[in-house]
């Protein structure tokens, strides 16, 4: 009863507190973690983090390696399973909203939310916020897993801003990927379809444009993956480079800042439409 | 209070509510019937605004439901026993649902207890009988301990006791000055529930009133005759607005003439009467009644198809 402070206006109690965005933040949470698709999903995530960071780790034998690039290795080390981890966050995150469709939960939702708007932003944030807590805690975990096996083949790294950012990054493209696949659901409403889209935009779409560009060695087509979700995301959880030219490949870099703001870019145009839909449609 | 005015919903071209008009009053049980696909369950959902409307409009307590500041605490809905997340426990989904109004754990165990879930509310509704996901359902509308409820079907899937159960609360909730509005495809459940009815047939409602005005429909329309002199008083009694049918060498059934009528005409024309009897109406045959070009012309368009 006193959860709905600060955002609902005041009003008599006799009557009862009413619908507030605070109150629907709060049922969004208890929806989230009462069910075991979450738990596991989580699991998963915070288990091929760690677990992936430590076999890369440990593959690494002394020497070839000097402290040069030392951070960069440490993070790639870190960050290993993301491309991975992404696609547990994104099936659950469809699953956040099309289980609800599939179920029929929907409907009692939207009794209780009518406006409906409220409640799907409800569920973007509550579902990012502990994604992103999930990814950071596990990439961190990660790191201090690492950094002593990576000390002993010779690689020292310092525990600084350039080392950090880059997991906050990682943990920042979880959770918005994840969200990105939670409006996925709400346009499709299927958790197949949701499931389906999310992982094709993700995997499928960025392999088939860049083979199209190396066969065809268009430079726009190689230029505009970069602006693919996960290739941009995958500049915010990497070192920025001089120059944003990679040493190894040659491919040009976005900035981690430029492919934040590219992801929640896509982020926002997909929120932007389920949420027109959501409001329309019958449900 | 539930209004609608000239409410219609279409999809594509089949119209599935049809300018329809009503209010539903506080203080009593308001029965919603129909046959199949008449369109009470989405009259039902366009009342809280899970349709929109294709034209008119309803309004709860004198506004759309989705203005109001406090929906659940406004009006309670059952609309389907599997609108509740199957891998989530049922004092989980409760909770989930309350908190949106700030509604805690105290209330959520109250309805546990009204619907009798106690033993139940801790498992996933997955593994939930049918009668028991009615009761959840039941527990959710009752949650915001709302002054109008709106029951789609509340009694399906309940076992007799259950049955009685869903009677006595409606028939509670109506006494306590609520609006209460319950769709049933059960016409003696409803006889029983309700105090007045709102019949819908294709889209369109067809009848409104109170119960002992829709039984008496049928009432006193037919007459059973019993008399050792059946050829005679048949043909005494025949007349363009009065129908004769015969039931068996001594017996016919009378319609267009009240017993009374029946009665006063035997004794002055001096047939001896073995048996006088009005066919007692129900409200299952004046429902048949009142459906019956419905249903055939709902089947005729299926049929066309």
């Amino acid at each position: 009863m006193t959860a709905n402070t600060g955002v609902a206006p005041a009003r008599p109690a006799a009557s009862g507190s009413g619908l507030s965005f605070a109150g629907i933040i709060r049922s969004e949470w208890i929806k989230l973690r009462s069910l075991r698709s979450t738990v596991w999903c989580y699991a998963i995530i915070v288990v091929i983090t760690v677990g992936m960071g430590v076999l890369l780790a440990s593959t690494f034998s002394s020497g070839g390696f000097g402290t040069v690039g030392g951070v960069q290795l440490a993070v790639q080390v870190a960050t290993i399973s993301l491309s991975l981890s992404v696609l547990v966050a994104s099936v659950l995150g469809a699953l956040v909203i099309t289980g609800e469709y599939g179920t029929g939960m929907i409907r009692s939702t939207f009794t209780a939310v009518p406006r409906r708007i409220p409640a799907l932003l409800a569920k973007a944030i509550v579902f990012s916020l502990s994604t992103f807590v999930v990814g950071l805690v596990s990439l961190l975990a990660t790191a201090a897993a690492t950094l002593p096996i990576l000390a002993a083949n010779g690689v020292d790294v310092e525990i600084d801003a350039e080392f950090l950012l880059p997991l906050v990054g990682g943990a920042g493209y979880l959770a918005l990927t994840g969200v990105m696949s939670l409006a996925i659901g709400a346009i499709v409403r299927s958790s197949a379809g949701g499931i389906a889209t999310s992982l094709g935009l993700i995997l499928v779409v960025p392999t088939i444009v860049g083979i199209f560009g190396l066969i065809t060695q268009t430079q726009w087509l190689i230029d505009a993956a970069n602006y693919l979700p996960s290739n941009a995301g995958s500049f915010m959880y990497s070192v920025p480079v001089e120059g944003g030219v990679d040493p190894l490949t040659g491919a040009t870099m976005l900035d981690p800042g430029f492919g934040l703001l590219v992801v929640a870019a896509w982020v926002a145009a997909l929120l932007v439409i389920s949420a027109v839909l959501v409001k329309r449609r019958d449900s | 209070m539930i209004e609608a005015h000239g409410l219609s919903k279409h999809y594509g071209s089949r119209r599935a509510v049809d300018d329809v008009t009503f209010t539903v009053h506080p203080g009593r049980v308001t029965g919603f019937l129909g046959p199949n696909g008449a369109g009470k369950s989405t009259t039902m959902r366009l009342i809280v605004g899970l349709d929109r409307p294709s034209s008119g409009s309803v309004t709860v307590n004198g506004k759309n439901y989705a203005e109001h500041r406090a929906p659940l605490r406004e009006v309670g809905v059952l609309l389907d026993a599997k609108a509740v997340h199957t891998g989530r426990s049922a004092v989980n989904h409760l909770l989930a649902i309350g908190a949106t109004h700030g509604i805690g754990r105290t209330r959520v165990d109250e309805v546990i207890s009204i619907t009798g879930l106690d033993s139940v509310a801790r498992k996933r509704v997955g593994g939930f009988s049918l009668g028991m996901g009615q009761r959840l359902g039941i527990a959710a509308a009752l949650l915001g301990d709302p002054a109008t409820l709106i029951l789609d079907e509340p009694v399906n899937g309940l076992d007799p006791e259950g049955v009685i159960w869903v009677r006595t609360l409606a028939r509670h909730l109506a006494a306590e000055g609520r609006t209460v509005f319950l769709s049933s495809h059960l016409m003696n459940e409803m006889a029983q529930t309700a105090d007045h009815i709102i019949v819908l047939g294709r889209g369109r409602v067809i009848a409104d009133a109170p119960v002992a005005e829709i039984v008496a429909l049928s009432t006193g329309t037919a007459v059973t005759v019993r008399t050792p002199d059946a050829a005679r008083f048949s043909a005494l009694l025949g007349s363009p607005d009065v129908t004769v049918v015969p039931t068996g060498p001594d017996t016919f059934t009378v319609t267009g003439l009240l017993a009374p009528h029946i009665g006063e005409l035997a004794a002055s024309s001096g047939v001896v009467l073995h048996e006088l009897t009005p066919v007692a109406g129900s409200l299952e045959d004046a429902y048949l009644t009142l459906t019956q070009d419905e249903v055939e012309y709902v089947a005729g368009g299926e049929a066309t198809r």
